[in-house]
């Protein structure tokens, strides 16, 4: 059967739902229990054929894949695009362009993160419910280093579905059966009489046609372009200085706004001073108050709202933390450890009674984080424009098109405005950590453009702004318990962790509902330890609520959980008396995929030969993601007590890997994001508000304190894992373990380090008196 | 007025004399190359070429720079769009990440390399104080000792 199609768009969740309702009719029950991939038929658009929801192929060859994912530097755009091309047979090469599509096609939906479903494992009639409530919604986003676990699969079989579809064309055109057609370098040949036809030559016969229901996929021995070290397709641009990010928008009449939070959040503008002598400085065009807590400024230019926002004078009402201090904060974290009834988080055997009987073995410490802050290089920014018919459209460099279009409506119904259609463009991020998952910067670009009808505006927050006004990690403290046994392993272990709840404060922003404590599993990931071999386990947490707002930030909980868990299980090895990686070899036992990567890292590090005095290695491990990850960092501490982390080893199994040098390069940066965690960030509150402002008080590791990384990948038959966000995630834990390995001394709290000034730009990490 | 000349084209600006360079070159001039990241010249990802030095646009302002010659990421590849060697070995090391603060890095590298063909790891760390939350300094230093082979094979 075919079909001749010619529309704008897809018919998106019409089509969808009642292809799905129709077949699951048809098919039954059955239907239910079968995996399927949404968003395979095609169609004509001018000179585009698309074959499907993720592939488009113009006349002259060129392939255009569309990702639905934000590529903020992870290189998801590549990644995905390579299983495409495998799947189509053509080779990884410049007829290949991605593009991040602006239909919301309910294929897109990012329903792997809440459902935790695998794609090609998917069946079942609540996760057939769930991937269509999520599709209709238009849950796009990209998070939860969730990227090739969610659309590995459906993009295979949608490489797969256009190059049938495209033999299908080309069995037509020759008129020979498809069984005597094979694919190749963007062609489909006829071996016997030697005729070939192009790619681009075939795409709008091909495109009409039905896709194929269950298309082949490729065996893995096959692969030609999964698992080979691709070239990112964004780096050229990136590399020319293109205007790719938010913050390059330029349009026709744009205008450009800046903007002042509150000092302390919470607080609303009372008044703004000085607004007439503000509205006659140069190029300012408007002053405004954004849904009463924020004033905005546009202008003819950003430089010239900049220097007008300077000059703001504006009253903002007290609240009830006025007076907060991070020493308040940390009392109250540490109260909360001891609250009567905390969340019960997970329960096996009897640990308080273990641990309550075996009391001479009982090793017990407490840790403590900071808040820190995300500090994306790109500075927050949005461009938004409501149009005259009522129409809204933004750009923004953002974790997913349902942070813009639900941002665009608040911020619209701010001002009175209910847009009649919302598009969405989503740009290249640069940097994100869970950031701009939030609709906060979109709903107040939305609110400006719906006061300047007709105009775009781009809204970009100062970094002094990004530094101190924005959302940041939670400030977190755990007390961890452990009986030991007679061969100093664990017999029963405890952990609770005090924390603001991340995702109860993100849904209060962008949510319509809030999930509770039952909701929460970022606040406690990393703690429960699964992969320990530990007879008894109880895990607890409490949610401490502050007037700090929580964002999504590069790992959420495993970026505090895991470093305290695993300096605590170092403190058990060595109360044991056991080396810290044989301590953990016998932990993991059970677990010969962990068992690997440890023994892989190990290896990398020559564990066990001797250093010089003052220098020490630690070792830590971490489950997440669906990936292991084990790193050996080693430092040397000066007489002065100056910290260099000299080198990071770390291995990892990640599963099937589909673009090695981009896993490399995640582990890479994410180790030395973590290592600026641990050894220099801390937001401190004072009075209510932030103190940090910019770089010379939040500092980064640069080039010259920055460690030596060396990476490598741990083979896997399993499907892929994630990658974004594993490489920070043991750091901090085997830089205090080393450090303690080196001193003796237990540092139990980030920071690790005080960070010295020591010049213009150079800093230095000194052990904390 | 002040005229000065950007990746080899005169230009005149009037009445932004206290404007920074950064943004002149970012809202007057259309060249977003250089970007804005911290505005107190710490990051670098503004960072042009001024007579051949590197330097942070965020903290020059117009005013200052009558006659000067202003190399911008833009400007760095041949007349043909041929990219600059140092632009090359930053492909071919896969630098970038999120790549936003890569023109600021690849822009003092050039200026590095051009002064000293063939730094040490040392006068690198002395040289390169940009920062990438990204963390792609591993690959920043390969890239530019790759650079550095490629000078002197030249």
């Amino acid at each position: 059967m075919s079909r001749i199609i010619s529309r704008r768009g897809f018919l998106l969740t019409g089509a969808a739902i009642g292809g799905t309702a129709l077949v699951a009719a048809v098919g039954g029950v059955g239907y239910l229990a079968t995996v399927d991939v949404d968003g395979l038929d095609g169609f004509l658009d001018g000179d585009r054929a698309v074959l499907n929801a993720f592939l488009t192929i113009h006349d002259d060859g060129r392939v255009v894949v569309q990702v639905p994912r934000a590529e903020m530097g992870q290189g998801i755009h590549t990644g995905l695009a390579m299983v495409v091309a495998e799947e189509l047979d053509i080779p990884f090469d410049d007829r290949i362009s991605v593009e991040f599509p602006t239909e919301a096609h309910p294929a897109y939906a990012t329903w792997f993160n809440v459902l935790q479903v695998r794609p090609e494992e998917a069946s079942g009639p609540v996760v057939w419910a769930g991937r269509r409530v999520l599709g209709l919604l238009g849950f796009i986003s990209t998070g939860a280093s969730s990227s090739t676990m969610s659309l590995w699969h459906p993009m295979r079989v949608a490489g797969a579905s256009a190059r049938q579809m495209l033999i299908g064309a080309g069995a037509a055109r020759l008129g020979v059966a498809s069984s005597e057609l094979s694919t190749g370098d963007g062609f489909v040949r006829h071996e016997a009489s030697g005729r070939s036809l192009s790619y681009g030559e075939l795409a709008r016969e091909a495109a009409i046609l039905s896709p194929a229901a269950d298309p082949a996929l490729k065996p893995a021995t096959d692969w030609q372009v999964i698992g080979t070290r691709q070239a990112r397709v964004d780096v050229p641009a990136k590399v020319r200085g293109e205007p790719v990010f938010g913050m390059d928008v330029a349009m026709p009449g744009m205008l450009h706004a800046t903007i002042r939070h509150a000092p302390v959040f919470g607080a609303q503008v009372a008044r703004i001073v000085n607004e007439a002598d503000v509205r006659t400085q140069p190029g300012v065009l408007d002053v405004t108050i954004i849904n009463g807590r924020q004033v905005a400024i546009v202008a003819d230019s950003w430089w010239r709202a900049e220097q007008a926002a300077w000059q703001l004078d504006v009253e903002w009402t007290g609240t009830a933390d006025d007076g907060a201090s991070s020493a308040d904060f940390s009392r109250s974290l540490r109260a909360a450890l001891d609250v009567t009834a905390p969340y019960e988080n997970l329960d096996e055997g009897d640990a308080a009674t273990v641990i309550g009987s075996n009391t001479a073995s009982v090793v017990e410490a407490s840790y403590e984080v900071p808040f820190v802050a995300h500090a994306c290089m790109e500075p927050i920014n949005a461009t938004v424009i409501v149009r005259e018919d009522g129409s809204a459209e933004g750009w923004v460099p953002s974790q997913g098109p349902v942070n813009i279009r639900v941002g665009i409506g608040t911020g619209a119904g701010w001002a009175g405005v209910e847009p009649t259609s919302i598009t969405c463009n989503v740009l290249m991020n640069g940097g994100a950590f869970g950031r701009r998952s939030d609709q906060d910067v979109v709903a107040q670009a939305a609110f400006l453009a719906a006061r300047h009808r007709g105009r775009p505006v781009k809204l970009i927050w100062s970094r002094e702004e990004d530094v101190s006004r924005g959302l940041f990690r939670s400030h977190a403290a755990a007390r961890l318990r452990a009986a030991l046994g007679p061969d100093g392993l664990p017999l029963a272990y405890e952990a609770i962790v005090a924390a603001q709840s991340i995702i109860q404060s993100v849904a209060s922003r962008n949510l319509p509902f809030n999930p509770g404590p039952d909701g929460d599993r970022l606040t406690v990931e990393g703690l429960d330890k699964l992969h320990y071999a530990i007879p008894s386990r109880r895990v607890r947490s409490q949610n401490v609520p502050s007037h700090m707002p929580i964002g999504l930030w590069r790992s959420n909980g495993f970026s505090f959980n895991t470093f305290f868990t695993e300096s605590f299980i170092d403190e058990c090895a060595l109360a044991a008396g056991a080396d810290p990686l044989d301590y953990r070899r016998a932990l993991l036992r059970e677990n010969p995929r962990h068992l690997a990567v440890l023994d892989r890292v190990a290896v990398m590090a020559g564990w066990g030969t001797p250093m010089a005095p003052g220098r020490g290695r630690g070792i830590a491990i971490e489950e997440c993601y669906q990936s292991v990850v084990a790193q050996v960092a080693e430092v040397t501490i000066a007489e002065d007590g100056e910290i260099t982390v000299d080198q990071i080893f770390c291995a990892i199994d990640v599963g099937l890997v589909v673009n090695p040098d981009a896993v490399a390069a995640q582990m890479e940066g994410g180790i030395i994001f973590g290592v600026t965690t641990a050894l220099m960030s801390a937001i401190t509150i004072d009075a209510g508000a932030v103190v940090e402002s910019n770089f010379h008080d939040f500092p980064m590791q640069r080039l010259h304190n920055a460690p030596e990384v060396v990476v490598e990948i741990v083979e896997s038959d399993l499907p892929p894992g994630g990658a974004g966000e594993p490489g920070i995630v043991p750091v901090a834990g085997a830089i205090a373990n080393a450090i303690h390995n080196a001193t003796g001394r237990r540092l139990r709290s980030l920071p690790l380090a005080v960070t010295e000034t020591i010049g213009e730009r150079r800093t230095r990490s000194v052990l904390r008196a | 007025m002040v005229s000065f000349t950007v990746n080899h084209t005169p230009v005149d600006i009037s009445g932004a004399d206290d404007k920074p360079l950064l943004w002149a070159l970012r809202e007057d001039l259309g060249l977003p190359g250089a970007k804005y990241g911290c505005g107190i010249a710490q990051c670098g990802a503004c960072r042009v070429l001024i007579d051949g030095e590197s330097v942070p646009s965020c903290s020059v302002m117009v005013g200052n720079l009558a006659g000067a010659s202003i190399l911008t990421i833009e400007g760095l590849p041949g007349p043909d769009g041929t990219l600059s060697l140092v632009q090359r070995a930053w492909i071919d090391e896969q630098v970038p990440q999120c790549g936003f603060c890569q023109p600021g890095f690849i822009v003092a590298a050039t200026a590095l390399l051009a002064q000293n063909p063939n730094p040490t790891d040392a006068e690198i760390d002395e040289a390169i104080t940009n920062i990438c939350r990204c963390g792609t300094y591993p690959r920043i230093r390969r890239a530019i000792h790759r650079a550095a082979a490629t000078i002197s094979q030249s």
